[in-house]
């Protein structure tokens, strides 16, 4: 591996801006890490480059750990989105810069120049000043700087964010092509998903300080894990449908064969990604050649060269479905559809004109905590509790909805339920569970925020839906996780190996099936003591509770409940058999 | 007129212009005129007897070897301030920012009585230093240190505009080069800084060479020893003998004149070496 990153943590201010990135890339990869704004990857860029401290973990090039060597001996090739040219210094000199410090030879220094200047194509330029150059002139002499001294790794933060669109697609094929040439293993950071896609062999995808998911640029595309990936890259319909046997059913309409899990033990709520470009449109359901959605209406259609953007408001009882709402959630809801010229001439359409909706793929996330839904005895409470700011934010940062409900008997549970924290939480959550619900989140009034999730599962059985929902509620907090695995002090010392190899295996576990990383550490004691004093110790926490015991829960957690206030608890059911 | 007219966002160029040759000749160039011809009314012979007046030589002497010396003290110094109010965060960072500018709205007077109760010999500081044998107040050290207290604001405030516009990119560049902290303080930070610590000399020598208050109470003005110039002129106007004040004034004049014309020729000259040769 040339690259290796091991649970990378970099705090400001206590706040964690890179959160337990762990990363291998090969030799020779063209690797991109792609993120808004904020997102940690440019810090990150810059702990490989040794120009930024770490506050844990480890950094490795080439097999050589260098998390404390630094950057003057890391040998690595640096370029930045505003070039950094020496202005008061020659091309050459430039170029030559990483070669004068290492004492070279002023005839092997100009072989050396002549050979880079060929490779980013500016020849005869040596004599030049660097405000002289046209701006892409100017990043292909970064490039060239950056490896004069041969580094093992060229690393490249933004490089295009500076130059207009036509340059940069130049500049972007010089950049392959002298990797190609080169065999230099090679970190980009970028937001452009576009500029991901033209250049990564991988593309690793960071939000809130975590790196979601690693792949393929086609794999991430096709199949996201997660729903920020689904919308960061392209765009994406998220859908909240219901999983069955036979298909995903959307709202009131019939579940159809697109979507099918033969798996699905029951039918359960999902959250389903249609891309814009795998709707088909018709006059009517019968003239449709792929699985029939809805029926909706056109309102708005735009004319963008190769592509036609439609926007399409669903039909009733469909509607309700729909997540990718306006920025306030509350906007109404507008299905996204690209048609090529080929589609448009086969079936024109005009704002205003009724048609039958077909979808040619529907991607199912595997993401639990598919939306959330507040339960109070009233509407006004179930309302009030629904507005609480934490989970408003939540909703938001998750691309889904917080749905409203009065207690009754009769209800069915999906997805996540939400009560508020209060002394008799404990028989609501498990009333809720036998009715079905898989979350239920017990939300202090005042809760703020998390800045550590507590993970624990007080039944073995419920590990794989606990690091699931923590994996899911991690990627959308800039928190860390900590998985807390507690041991009775009654153990016996024979037990004491066998512990220990649990709790290695929950962080191999997590790390393999969810990606997630996070913190282990072991306490020796009584659950419900250990996991309130871990609460105790500072402000803004969650803890994630998993359980495969339903019954008596309220009275097995009634202490833990009422030990402490402050904390939101999210327990989690979940079990090796199939809930009937 | 046409031909030097820019276009500009400011509108009258020839009110401007006006009001600029106006200023200048009105507040510099008349009194400055009055002075060359105050001179001229002598004979050679007496020109050249009041000019090389052995007292008058060695207030020269005193006069822009301290300021020559306070104003590179200063280049150095000054940096090092501008530098940590620049790069570092500190608790007072912004009171020290304020105290920098001091030395500007003090009367000079009052910094030369300060500095010469604490230089003095029973002095705060000089009453340590006089066991070593260093004496300060009333001597030429003295007036160094009084006219570096002078000239410090003018180096700081040059530097500082400059040094913010050092990009933090530039060195982290210049640092995954390879490149040491000295190497890049030598080869990036400095030749950058540059122009703007020459014009902070210039300016802190400048000040320094006219500086009369604060010197006159820290220097004891022994003739031929801690006596400089513009005291000495101050003397000859007491003594109502103003032909000889016009002439020092006429000798001092021209070597602040020659002075930092050769430092801006220098200045300009680095400049266009640095563009031409990239170091």
């Amino acid at each position: 591996m040339s690259i290796t990153l091991d649970q990378v943590t970099k705090r400001y201010q206590g706040v964690p801006v890179v959160n337990d990135v762990s990363i291998d890339i090969g030799d020779g990869e063209f690797f991109v890490l792609l993120g808004p704004s904020g997102s940690g990857k440019s810090t990150l860029l810059r702990a490989v480059a040794g120009l930024t401290g770490v506050d844990h973990g480890r950094i490795s090039l080439h097999g050589r750990d260098v998390t404390h060597v630094p950057a003057q001996k890391r040998d690595v090739g640096l370029v930045f989105q505003n070039y950094a040219l020496f202005r008061h210094m020659t091309i050459a000199d430039n170029i030559e810069f990483a070669l004068r410090v290492r004492r070279m030879r002023a005839h092997a220094r100009r072989e050396r120049r002549r050979e880079l200047l060929r490779l980013v194509a500016l020849e005869g330029m040596d004599e030049r000043l660097p405000a002289q150059l046209s701006g892409g002139q100017q990043q292909r002499v970064a490039v060239a700087r950056a490896l004069a001294h041969k580094p093992e790794v060229l690393l490249l933060d933004e490089p295009f964010g500076a130059l207009d669109a036509k340059i940069r697609e130049e500049l972007r094929r010089t950049i392959r092509q002298v990797q190609r040439e080169l065999g230099i293993t090679t970190v980009l950071v970028t937001h452009d998903q576009e500029e991901a896609f033209a250049l990564a062999d991988r593309i690793g995808v960071m939000n809130f300080g975590r790196l979601l998911e690693v792949g393929r640029p086609d794999e991430l595309y096709t199949r996201p894990a997660t729903r920020f990936v689904a919308t960061f890259l392209g765009a994406a319909n998220l859908l909240l449908g219901h999983q069955t046997k036979i298909g995903v059913r959307f709202g009131t309409a019939e579940a159809d064969g697109a979507g099918a899990d033969a798996q699905a033990h029951r039918e359960h709520e999902v959250v389903a990604v249609i891309r814009p470009e795998e709707i088909e449109l018709a006059p009517e359901k019968r003239a449709l050649a792929c699985n029939y959605l809805a029926a909706g209406t056109v309102e708005e259609v735009a004319f963008t060269g190769a592509l036609e953007r439609l926007r399409i408001r669903l039909a009733d009882g469909v509607s309700d479905a729909q997540l990718s709402r306006g920025p306030n959630g509350d906007g109404d809801a507008r299905l996204e559809v690209t048609r090529t010229q080929h589609e448009q001439r086969a079936f024109g359409v005009t704002p205003g004109q009724a048609v039958a909706i077909g979808v040619r793929r529907i991607h199912v996330l595997p993401t639990p905590l598919s939306s959330f839904t507040a339960y109070a005895a009233n509407a006004a409470q179930a309302t009030y509790l629904s507005q609480q700011p934490l989970l408003v934010r939540l909703a938001a940062r998750m691309h889904t909805r917080v749905s409203v409900r009065v207690t009754d008997e009769n209800a069915t549970v999906t997805g996540a339920a939400v009560v508020a924290a209060a002394p008799d939480s404990g028989e609501r959550i498990e009333w809720l569970m036998k009715k079905g619900a898989e979350e239920v989140l017990v939300l202090p009034h005042d809760a703020d925020n998390p800045q550590r999730v507590l993970i624990h599962w007080a039944d073995e059985a419920a590990r794989a839906a606990t690091l699931a929902v923590a994996a899911s509620l991690l990627r959308h907090v800039a928190a860390e996780g900590v998985y807390v695995g507690i041991l009775p002090t009654s153990t016996p010392d024979g037990q004491r190996p066998h512990s220990m190899r649990a709790l290695l295996d929950a962080r191999s576990e997590a790390q393999a099936v969810h990606g997630l990383e996070m913190r282990t550490e072991l306490h020796f004691g009584n659950l419900i003591e250990s996991l309130a004093g871990r609460l105790a110790e500072m402000p803004d926490q969650i803890l994630i509770l998993g359980v495969s015991q339903i019954s008596g829960l309220a009275a097995r957690f009634e202490a833990l409940l009422r030990a402490q206030a402050r904390a939101p608890l999210l327990f989690v059911y979940g079990s090796r058999d199939p809930r009937a | 007129m046409k031909r030097w007219r820019q276009p500009s966002v400011l509108p009258g160029f020839g009110l401007t212009f006006g009001f600029t040759t106006l200023f200048l000749s009105g507040i510099v160039l008349l009194p400055l005129a009055a002075l060359v011809l105050e001179t001229a009314s002598m004979s050679w012979r007496e020109f050249l007897h009041v000019i090389t007046d052995p007292r008058a030589i060695g207030s020269y002497r005193l006069s822009f070897g301290a300021s020559l010396l306070a104003a590179s003290i200063n280049a150095v110094f000054g940096f090092i301030i501008a530098w940590t109010l620049v790069r570092y965060e500190f608790p007072g960072r912004k009171m020290i920012d304020a105290l920098i500018d001091m030395p500007f709205a003090l009367p000079t007077a009052v910094s030369g009585i300060a500095l010469t109760s604490v230089f003095a010999s029973n002095g705060w500081i000089g009453r340590y230093l006089e066991p070593l044998g260093i004496k300060v107040a009333y001597t030429w050290i003295g007036v160094t240190v009084a006219l570096t207290l002078i000239g410090m604001p003018f180096v700081v405030r040059s530097v500082q505009p400059a040094l913010q516009e050092v990009q933090r990119d530039l060195e982290d560049a210049a640092e995954t080069l390879g490149a040491g902290r000295f190497y890049i303080f030598r080869r990036i930070i400095l030749p950058t800084v540059l122009p703007a610590l020459l014009t902070g000399f210039t300016l802190a020598f400048a000040r320094a060479v006219g500086e009369y208050g604060s010197v006159i109470f820290i220097s004891g003005n022994l003739p031929m020893r801690t006596e400089i110039t513009p005291l000495l002129i101050v003397i000859r106007l007491e003594e109502f003998d103003y032909r000889g004040a016009a002439a020092l004034g006429f000798v001092m004049l021209v070597i602040s004149f020659v002075m930092l014309l050769t430092i801006n020729l220098l200045q300009a000259w680095g400049r266009r070496r640095y563009i031409a040769a990239g170091h």
